[in-house]
């Protein structure tokens, strides 16, 4: 049996989304580690951008930071921010986004901004960067996220970037590019989208859990249909390459 | 030469080409109420949040990426001493470029449905507005553009007449650099007029929109400066610890920032040796 960490079920997990031959943001963390182990396996095509500039990116280590030099040796073109985010994103260009999320709501809309009221927040997160350009943009959006109850709320303290905004038509008011959040990743399930509310449903629960648990860790109602696989787990290959690619563990940690 | 109050653009992306040494120096000048404009910015941000020279950010984003939070920011935030007008980043380049192109406002098809268009601080009804395309009648997002007192750039190399190379990638810079009244180059090397020329598409900013250059090594220190040194990952992470308690944010301030008399002082401080293990190697930049 291959022995993995929750992080790397992520990682794996999330690579199985991009598809061969897609435009997609990498962006820095577990996102971008999915991506890079999509292109080592089963998708070798796919072009990596990052939002600072860098098109068509092979970094040989895990850049830290959107803009590190890491994404450049090896990229196709080395451009800018009105490139990445204006003329390919906004452009209709992106196949595949990834966005983290600190609260995420049954609409899969997305906070990164502040926890706690906005006129006296509790704590101030990073904010957008190019998460709401993304989320807004991109054809599909791949939310990777870490499983606590207080994360699936009912009511966002701050809505960042749009999910499926308040459901059926309402991304289209706003004639917003994209279509949205395709899948919610955790470390305990995998979630779409009913396609007739465009709310979160239950689709994959990873080896160990029950539907049970999931139900008690999220605050509002998950739609929850009658066949709920478990989802497939990392193979040895995966989990290899995902080290080869962070030989120092400054995201799969140091255990791992 | 900044007087207090004012607003600057604020050049580099993520961890490429901050101008932190820029930013130690108006700690050390005692600036005060600065408006930073950026689209993501990071170490440079927590040290002029944190040491009280910047009560207003107009950004997208504020974190050390990979390290974590921006803690600095998030104390000032919570202590009510730091106002953030959020944007996102397509929309902070967008008003950028409206401010270069001197036109009052760019449209966009960001921040349409979510808070980010709801609520405003400092800015107000003045942050920006969804309106009904006058052509197509879809929702448009309306940016106001920004011509700011200053544009802070950082660069690789300059010549004497001011044309500016920047290497790898130009995150908003290009823009950045053209919007403000006044553009403050700063770089890592002065090189002859004929080397420029070698290579002028690696010109970026041409000399015509430069007012001052100022030639320092590792002005980016921590961060990095593509094809001249890496990020200080140490020096970066301690950093990043010392930022979690204000006891021990004052203790870096007064020890890099404050201790020293300039940015000789500081590398003195890293030390030669520490820097020059951090110069980039052929051919991957870092």
């Amino acid at each position: 049996m291959v022995k993995y960490s929750k992080i790397e079920f992520l990682v794996a997990c999330a690579s199985r989304h991009v598809r061969n031959d897609e435009a997609v943001f990498g962006g820095t963390g577990m996102p971008l580690l999915a991506a890079l182990l999509a292109k080592e396996t089963h998708a070798p095509r796919i072009n990596l951008i990052s939002e600072a500039g860098f098109i068509d990116a092979r970094p040989r280590e895990v850049p830290l930071s959107v803009a590190d030099s890491r994404y450049y040796y090896g990229c196709s073109a080395s451009i800018g921010l009105i490139e990445t985010l204006g003329f390919i994103l906004q452009g209709g260009r992106i196949d595949v986004g990834f966005l983290g999320s600190a609260q995420i709501d049954e609409y899969g809309n997305i906070n990164t901004t502040y926890i706690g009221p906005f006129d006296n927040p509790k704590v101030k997160l990073p904010g957008s960067g190019g998460g709401n350009d993304i989320a807004s943009s991109a054809k599909r959006l791949i939310v990777m996220m870490t499983h606590d109850k207080r994360k699936f709320v009912k009511e966002l303290d701050y809505m960042t970037s749009p999910g499926h905004l308040q459901g059926p038509g309402s991304r289209k008011k706003w004639s917003l590019v994209g279509n949205g959040p395709d899948v919610v990743i955790t470390d305990m399930c995998q979630m779409d989208f009913d396609p007739d509310t465009l709310k979160i449903r239950l689709m994959t629960v990873h080896p160990g859990f029950e539907i049970q648990d999931i139900l008690d860790n999220v605050m509002f109602e998950i739609v929850v249909p009658d066949d709920v696989p478990t989802t497939e787990e990392p193979t040895q290959e995966q989990i290899d390459i995902m080290h080869k690619l962070d030989p120092h563990g400054i995201y799969l940690g140091k255990g791992g | 030469m900044v007087p207090d109050g004012s607003e600057l653009f604020w050049g580099g992306f993520g961890y490429q080409r901050a101008p932190i040494a820029f930013a130690h120096e108006l700690v050390r000048q005692n600036k005060r109420r600065l408006n930073i404009q950026t689209c993501g910015s990071e170490v440079d941000l927590e040290i002029m949040c944190g040491a009280g020279v910047a009560d207003k950010f107009e950004i997208a984003f504020t974190a050390i990426e990979a390290l974590g939070l921006s803690n600095n920011a998030r104390r000032r935030v919570t202590e009510g001493k730091l106002q953030i007008e959020d944007y996102s980043n397509l929309a902070m380049a967008m008003r950028f470029l409206g401010g270069a192109l001197n036109v009052p406002f760019m449209p966009i098809r960001s921040l349409m449905g979510t808070d980010m268009v709801k609520h405003a601080r400092f800015k107000g009804d003045k942050k920006l507005k969804v309106i009904d395309c006058p052509f197509t009648n879809e929702k448009i997002c309306l940016v106001p553009s920004v011509q700011p007192d200053f544009s802070i750039v950082h660069v690789q190399r300059v010549d004497q007449q001011g044309n500016a190379q920047i290497d790898g990638i130009v995150g908003e810079d290009v823009e950045g650099s053209r919007c403000g009244k006044k553009l403050i180059v700063l770089a890592e090397e002065l090189i002859d007029g004929d080397e420029i020329r070698k290579r002028p598409d690696q010109t970026k900013i041409p000399a015509l929109y430069v007012d001052r250059i100022v030639i320092l090594p590792f002005i980016a220190h921590p961060m990095q400066c593509h094809d001249y040194y890496d990020y200080d990952l140490e020096h970066l992470q301690m950093f990043h610890k010392l930022t979690r308690a204000e006891e021990m944010w004052q203790e870096y301030l007064d020890n890099y920032i404050l201790g020293v008399d300039d940015h000789w002082g500081y590398l003195e401080k890293i030390g030669w040796e520490n820097l020059h293990k951090l110069r980039a190697r052929k051919p991957w930049g870092y």
